[in-house]
């Protein structure tokens, strides 16, 4: 009795042992396409389409990266629209929503839920069917073309409103209840106390709101044609015209550079980045 | 003096509560509320940029739902949909359920890396290395096939195939997605009991079905209606790929839509296509709120 329980728990070890090693494998294999561009985007045009392939940089070669920057597409320009616009919106998101989650949360005032309520039916309706208008008002607007069209629609979300409502809910409220018999004013309150206490929330939903805004490929699509008003994604058609020409090395080279930010953002944070990636997956 | 002071101190809630959601009440209003009241009344009209609008009825929506290719179009949205729904939950079970052990923290780190990298990296950059990958002649993958004496598979370029490599990739981007949620599903799964059903005997395929699965199908049914809601509006990795061919093949109401809107400035049809795109994610997110009732009262 004793051997055969040992036996069997032997045999458990060598099931873990191969399911792990399998993982590594599939692991290793979901890598490829990230290993694939990073090492061509290292090797000479030339040998672009060299079998086999290589997933590993033979040398570090620089001049691919040099080709995108000094390429007839405005790649430096472009890049800057990028950041320039999740940088903007991040920053926009986390201040209405912040003092909209702080109205919702702390405050009573009439007509108070059903605006909450109002709010939270955005989270249902998907980008295709707000684009339209969007594009024919910018269109009379002249702010078709220019990033800070693509600025001032992602300045607030219900999803942000959504998650840090309820976070600030799950705060104990004492702190807020001494200081207003203290005399402080609301925005007083606001600012020394549910800040700081929703400061965790904050991160996470800066980094959601950065990579979405990073990663956003419908809206820009839609409403910008012209290359210098560009954000990466939709540039990445344009850098293809080079894999016509054989300089595939080089739309990799671009494409490295495009990702670098959110990979990075992901190695070191990890953890944050997958729990507000989630967690905003879980909002209905 | 005290009910002044308390009155006072009402006016002031009040006063800041609307001064504090005003930003994000007016932006909300100006980029989600009338855009959407706007469509559905574009949807029934003819819309001209120069002209104005005519109101034509159901004159779009009887279009779309007689003529054969947005019908095609329709369904082939349907097809993607279940197709990486069903792949997409099912391989993230899979990787759940071999991944919720215990094992050193580096490997763990190396594991969230390696699934959820290609999560957080937008389709549009994946889906051009993607497409070098499936090319015919130079193509990463059929030169593995070819070694493995199997011949040249046209990925993108045969209609038969367009819509599987559109999926393999889809799965291989968004399957991690739903492991991290899983994992985390079956984490709560009770391990006394567990360990209890091991002690009588029970296989693990039948420790699975009767516990771990009940456990963990409330999470499972959200990641079925959270994954089809994203399926349905699938656009980049499709538009990158093959662009909606060969013909229509791969063709989503996405792509219909951005083609009829900016393409032939169909206006009017454009907008009947995303109202129809909003009814359908709209019945799924209904079929959610009962469901989830139900799987609660359980």
């Amino acid at each position: 009795m004793q051997t055969r329980s040992m036996q069997t728990r032997e045999a458990k070890k060598w099931v873990d042992r191969a399911i792990i090693a399998v993982l590594l494998l599939m692991g290793i294999l979901m890598l490829m396409p990230f290993f694939w561009l990073f090492s061509m985007s290292f090797r000479p045009a030339a040998e672009a389409y060299k079998m086999p392939p290589s997933f590993f940089p033979p040398s570090f070669d620089l001049s691919n990266y040099q080709t995108v920057l000094e390429s007839s597409v405005p790649f430096l320009k472009i890049y800057w629209n990028s950041l320039y616009v999740a940088v903007l919106v991040t920053i926009g998101q986390l201040v209405t929503c912040t003092l909209a989650a702080f109205a919702y949360a702390r405050l009573r005032f009439p007509g108070r839920d059903s605006l909450f309520f109002v709010m939270l039916i955005g989270l249902m309706f998907p980008a295709q069917v707000t684009i339209l208008p969007i594009y024919l008002g910018y269109a009379k607007l002249g702010l078709l073309n220019n990033p800070i069209g693509l600025v001032l629609m992602g300045l607030t979300s219900s999803f942000g409103v959504f998650m840090l409502r309820q976070f600030l809910r799950s705060q104990p409220k004492e702190l807020e209840e001494a200081a207003l018999m203290d005399g402080a004013g609301y925005f007083k309150i606001f600012w020394r106390i549910s800040l700081p206490q929703l400061m965790p929330a904050l991160g996470a939903l800066a980094i959601i709101t950065f990579t979405g805004a990073w990663n956003a490929y419908f809206q820009p699509r839609a409403l910008i044609t012209s290359q210098d008003s560009m954000t990466l994604p939709i540039a990445m058609d344009l850098l293809r015209g080079y894999m016509s020409q054989g300089n595939l090395s080089v739309v990799m080279a671009a494409m490295s550079m495009a990702i670098l930010p959110v990979v990075l953002l992901f190695l070191v944070a990890q953890k944050m980045v997958i729990e507000g990636v989630t967690f905003s997956g879980i909002r209905a | 003096m005290a009910t002044r002071r308390l009155s006072d101190l009402r006016k002031a809630q009040m006063q800041a509560g609307y001064v504090f959601v005003l930003p994000s009440i007016l932006l909300y209003a100006a980029f989600v509320l009338a855009p959407v009241a706007i469509t559905i009344i574009l949807s029934f009209t003819y819309y001209d940029i120069s002209f104005g609008a005519d109101w034509v009825g159901f004159e779009n929506y009887v279009r779309f739902l007689t003529e054969p290719r947005s019908l095609e179009i329709f369904w082939n949205t349907l097809r993607f949909a279940f197709l990486a729904v069903s792949f997409n939950v099912a391989v993230g079970l899979i990787l759940a359920l071999a991944l919720n052990r215990a094992m050193p923290t580096f490997m763990l780190y190396f594991f969230r890396l390696a699934f959820f990298l290609p999560v957080i990296i937008s389709a549009a950059f994946v889906a051009v290395v993607w497409s070098y990958f499936y090319s015919v002649d130079f193509g990463v993958i059929n030169y593995y096939l070819a070694q493995l004496g199997i011949g040249q598979v046209p990925w993108l370029s045969s209609s038969k195939f367009a819509m599987t490599s559109i999926v393999i990739m889809d799965v291989w981007k968004n399957t991690g997605f739903f492991m991290i949620i899983l994992i985390a599903a079956l984490q709560g799964v009770p391990k006394p009991i567990m360990d209890a059903a091991s002690m009588d005997g029970a296989s693990a395929w039948r420790r699975f079905s009767r516990i771990t699965l009940p456990f963990i199908s409330p999470v499972l049914f959200f990641c079925i209606v959270f994954a089809s809601i994203g399926a349905l509006q699938v656009f980049e990795s499709i538009m990158i790929l093959t662009g909606g061919g060969p013909g229509d093949s791969t063709r989503s109401l996405s792509i219909y839509l951005v083609d009829e809107a900016f393409g032939s400035f169909e206006l009017g049809y454009a907008a009947a296509v995303s109202v129809i795109m909003m009814i359908l994610v709209l019945i799924i997110t209904i079929i959610q709120i009962i469901g989830s009732r139900r799987w609660v009262r359980e």
